[in-house]
């Protein structure tokens, strides 16, 4: 309805940005690469980094306070993102299956994983992303 | 024979803080570790890949790093552990 384009596996069943409920149609992905070709432009690490403080604001988790940590963290994404086309995790490997794949696109939804769930002092698997805890 | 390998990322910060551990293990117990880099080094990738219906059940179902893996035994470990849980998976 907003004509927003979401990437992944699925549609959202809600629009994150209109907020209307099943209103999506499917395209192809070259369809959706020839509009975001005249929009987008590469992200640099920077900008990732503010756009992941932002994912984090409000939420129970925030980027780790180790800075050594982020910033290796953001050269393994970015490499990875040159080396094999996404920001994959550095720490865990693809498959080569690109829809299992896209699930280690960070960030992940860490948020089912063990390593997060149900954990006060919970982590995504590489600890770019921590739980906050309760002054935080 | 068995052999004893750690499959590793580059930018992973749990396989910087396992590898002085690995250093140690080596020269106090004498075994040899093959430090297999998965990111950057395709064929070690693709041979952690060829163990993924071994390594993924104890994983998390995913080819975390860093994975220390017995090719005989299949004795598996899964992220940052204690020196002496490495060792004990080492001199098994």
């Amino acid at each position: 309805m907003c004509n927003d384009i979401h990437y992944g596996v699925k549609p959202p069943e809600v629009c994150p940005t209109c907020s209307v409920q099943k209103a999506y149609m499917e395209i192809s992905s070259e369809e959706a690469q020839k509009t975001c070709d005249g929009t987008t432009s590469v992200m640099k690490k920077a900008d990732f980094r503010q756009a992941i403080e932002r994912f984090a604001e409000g939420n129970e988790f925030r980027v780790n306070p180790d800075q050594k940590r982020v910033e290796t963290l953001l050269k393994g994404i970015f490499d990875n993102e040159r080396n094999h086309g996404l920001k994959y995790c550095p720490c865990r490997l693809i498959t080569k299956n690109f829809e299992e794949d896209l699930k280690l696109v960070c960030p992940c939804n860490f948020r089912i994983h063990e390593t997060y769930k149900d954990k006060e002092d919970g982590e995504c698997w590489c600890g770019l992303f921590v739980r906050r805890k309760n002054n935080e | 024979m068995s052999r004893l390998i750690m499959f590793h990322g580059r930018e992973c910060p749990h396989c910087r803080i396992m590898m002085p551990h690995v250093d140690r293990l080596e020269k106090e117990t004498g075994v040899k570790i093959d430090r297999l880099e998965v990111w950057h080094n395709e064929k070690n990738a693709d041979l952690m890949r060829s163990y993924r219906d071994v390594i993924e059940p104890k994983c998390g179902g995913q080819l975390r790093t860093p994975t220390f893996m017995n090719t005989e035994t299949n004795d598996i470990i899964c992220g940052e552990v204690e020196y002496e849980t490495l060792k004990k998976w080492a001199t098994k």
